[in-house]
């Protein structure tokens, strides 16, 4: 698996950054979350939060080194996302449980698989053309879909913000999946939350980030939706990833999976105010013998060029 | 908890294919061994051995770990991983070097080269008082390659301190000892207390966690330079936070060593971070030139930059 990752999260011109955005992978799994939380709402910091670390901890804990069913874990995963909301609200006697946003990507064997609730969007862009993108659970893209408005008109439309679907909050999320989509090298996908597409044209995001360098070029993205969000400008959040072909050059930034042991997985996360102790500090027989030979092999691998052996 | 002293593995146990020479060190976390391999080399064995989980009594091999220690035992043991993992990668002439790692008797053990030699403690012991500048600012000159590669692996030392860098027998550094790396991972369980050595670790260390970077190793490498001079360590960064009784090398030894050495250690020795030299590069470039270096932060008044330009004058005459 090889593949370049960016993501950032800004607070925008607002006090706190409600927004979540992490990925994490394991040797043949990569999956990639952004969550909103709602700022009209209680908590929605709280509700992003809880709903990005409990997708994260729950592929740590099934991507070993692949999660068997992609949809199963999806939906799974973003149900009892929402219920570990409603529980929190439950636990600390919250008037109305907090909400968030959420788009979920998971992708194995280079197939991506995702799942969204709310107006975070993903854009699937191959070859200077977005080939997917999310449907935003917003009522002004029913209007859209009906035809009673333009996608000019909505861009403008007072009622922009509001959405039918997230996780947390009085109503069962509806949650939309995609179907399993064949990635090819230089695929690109794009998620973001609204601070970053609202403030951006319709082609903007492709024209800019197509054939670039996603490191390069994603923060000059978030900079321009930034400067054009003026003083009130939203939260910003956006995680894009490039897919690579396998005999793609290295380029250094490049992460490639193949070495990483069958149960090891790494995660970044964006936007936490606290860490978390690391989970599971037990170490089986097998995971001392697996750290040994790894140990040796990095060994044996780096004498090669001691000069001196 | 308390710990009790570990009894060693006695002289020409076999090992594997190793055979004990004799005990070389005893730590809180581990035990060193000088050893022989198959082929008469000598290498230097560390048994994982934590004082506080793990007894081994008298005349047996096996250590003995309670149940209730047993998680505790095989955490520390990942930190050990940690330790051997960062060091495996590490390919340099000032850096100790990892030959192998083995599992036995219940435990786990690293194998390194060993080489002829003394630690900069021991040399400063016998040499109290008179090491010469053109010593220090070659072993450290030296020393800071090796922890230079060490930060560009992104690992951080956080115990760097004269018993930690080995002098070979013709005079060069090897930095030893990078169980500390385990800090970074311990610091939130109980059990495994961080530890540092008081007097080498800089004051983020004790409290400030996250602010800990290339520049806490600096502050440890300026007080090994530092204790050189005085032959023992400066007073201990938690103290000097409440009261600031360590004499500036500046002062302490003017007349003595240059004052641009006196002054680069006490660069290294600030107690706030951002005023000591931010990356290995810029304390190399301090120890190999001759030249006053121009401390942080500059100087806002007029007077005080006119000074600071004429000293960068006089120093490149």
């Amino acid at each position: 698996m090889k593949f370049t990752v960016y993501q950032e999260s800004r607070p925008g011109g607002r006090p706190n950054n409600q927004d979540r955005v992490a990925y994490s992978y394991s040797r043949d799994s990569l999956l990639m979350v952004v969550a909103d939380g709602m700022g009209g709402h209680l908590h929605g910091e709280v509700a992003a939060q809880i709903a990005t670390q409990y997708i994260i901890e729950a592929f740590q804990a099934s991507a070993i080194p692949k999660i068997r069913d992609e949809l199963l874990f999806l939906s799974r995963s973003l149900a009892n996302a929402h219920n570990a909301i409603l529980d929190y609200a439950f636990e600390k006697g919250l008037p109305e449980a907090p909400r968030t946003t959420i788009v979920a990507c998971l992708i194995q064997d280079s197939v991506a698989h995702w799942a969204h609730a709310g107006d975070s969007r993903l854009y699937l862009i191959r070859r200077g053309r977005t080939i997917m993108q999310t449907r935003d659970h917003s009522r002004l893209q029913l209007m859209i879909d009906q035809g009673l408005i333009t996608e000019e008109e909505a861009a403008v439309h007072p009622a922009r913000n509001r959405i039918f679907s997230c996780l947390g909050g009085t109503h069962s999320p509806q949650i939309e999946f995609s179907s399993s989509t064949p990635l090819f090298a230089n695929d690109l996908i794009v998620m973001c939350s609204d601070g970053v597409w609202g403030n951006l044209e319709p082609d903007e995001l492709v024209d800019l980030l197509c054939d670039a360098d996603i490191l390069e070029r994603s923060p000059r993205v978030m900079d321009r939706a930034e400067s054009r969000g003026g003083l009130t400008c939203d939260n910003l959040s956006m995680l894009s990833m490039r897919w690579h072909d396998d005999y793609a050059e290295d380029s250094p930034s490049t992460v490639s999976t193949d070495t990483m042991p069958l149960d090891a997985i790494t995660t970044q996360m964006e936007g936490f105010a606290r860490s978390r102790l690391p989970e599971g500090t037990g170490l089986s027989d097998n995971d001392i013998e697996s750290a040994i030979a790894e140990i040796n092999a990095a060994i044996k691998k780096f004498s090669r060029f001691d000069p001196n052996r | 908890m308390p710990s009790q002293a570990n009894s060693a593995l006695p002289p020409s146990f076999q090992l594997e294919q190793y055979r004990i020479e004799q005990q070389l060190s005893l730590g809180g976390f581990s035990i060193v061994y000088l050893a022989t391999d198959a082929e008469g080399n000598a290498v230097a064995i560390k048994e994982y051995l934590p004082n506080s989980l793990a007894l081994r009594k008298n005349g047996e091999i096996e250590p003995q770990v309670t149940e209730e220690h047993q998680a505790a035992f095989r955490y520390g043991m990942k930190c050990f991983f940690e330790e051997g993992r960062s060091l495996a990668k590490l390919l340099h002439p000032n850096v100790v070097r990892v030959l192998n790692f083995f599992r036995a008797n219940g435990t786990v053990y690293m194998v390194m080269q060993f080489e002829r030699g003394r630690t900069l403690q021991d040399f400063i012991h016998r040499n109290k008082g008179h090491i010469k500048e053109r010593f220090i600012r070659g072993v450290f000159t030296r020393l800071l390659n090796g922890l230079r590669e060490v930060h560009a692996h992104k690992l951080l030392h956080l115990d760097i301190k004269p018993s930690n860098i080995y002098l070979r027998n013709d005079g060069t550094p090897v930095l030893l000892d990078f169980g500390a790396a385990r800090q970074t991972l311990a610091s939130d369980t109980p059990m495994l207390k961080p530890m540092y050595t008081p007097g080498f670790a800089p004051p983020e260390q004790f409290n400030d966690r996250e602010h800990l970077g290339p520049w806490s190793d600096i502050y440890s490498t300026g007080a090994s330079m530092y204790a050189c001079l005085a032959g023992s360590a400066p007073q201990r960064s938690d103290e000097r936070i409440k009261k600031d009784l360590m004499e500036p090398a500046t002062k302490r030894w003017a007349g003595q060593y240059s004052t641009h050495l006196l002054e680069t250690i006490d660069w290294c020795l600030e107690l706030d971070p951002l005023n000591r030299p931010q990356s290995v590069y810029a304390l190399q470039k301090a120890l190999l030139t001759r030249s006053r270096h121009v401390a942080p932060p500059p100087p806002s008044t007029f007077l005080g930059k006119m000074s600071v330009k004429l000293r960068a004058l006089i120093g490149r005459s």
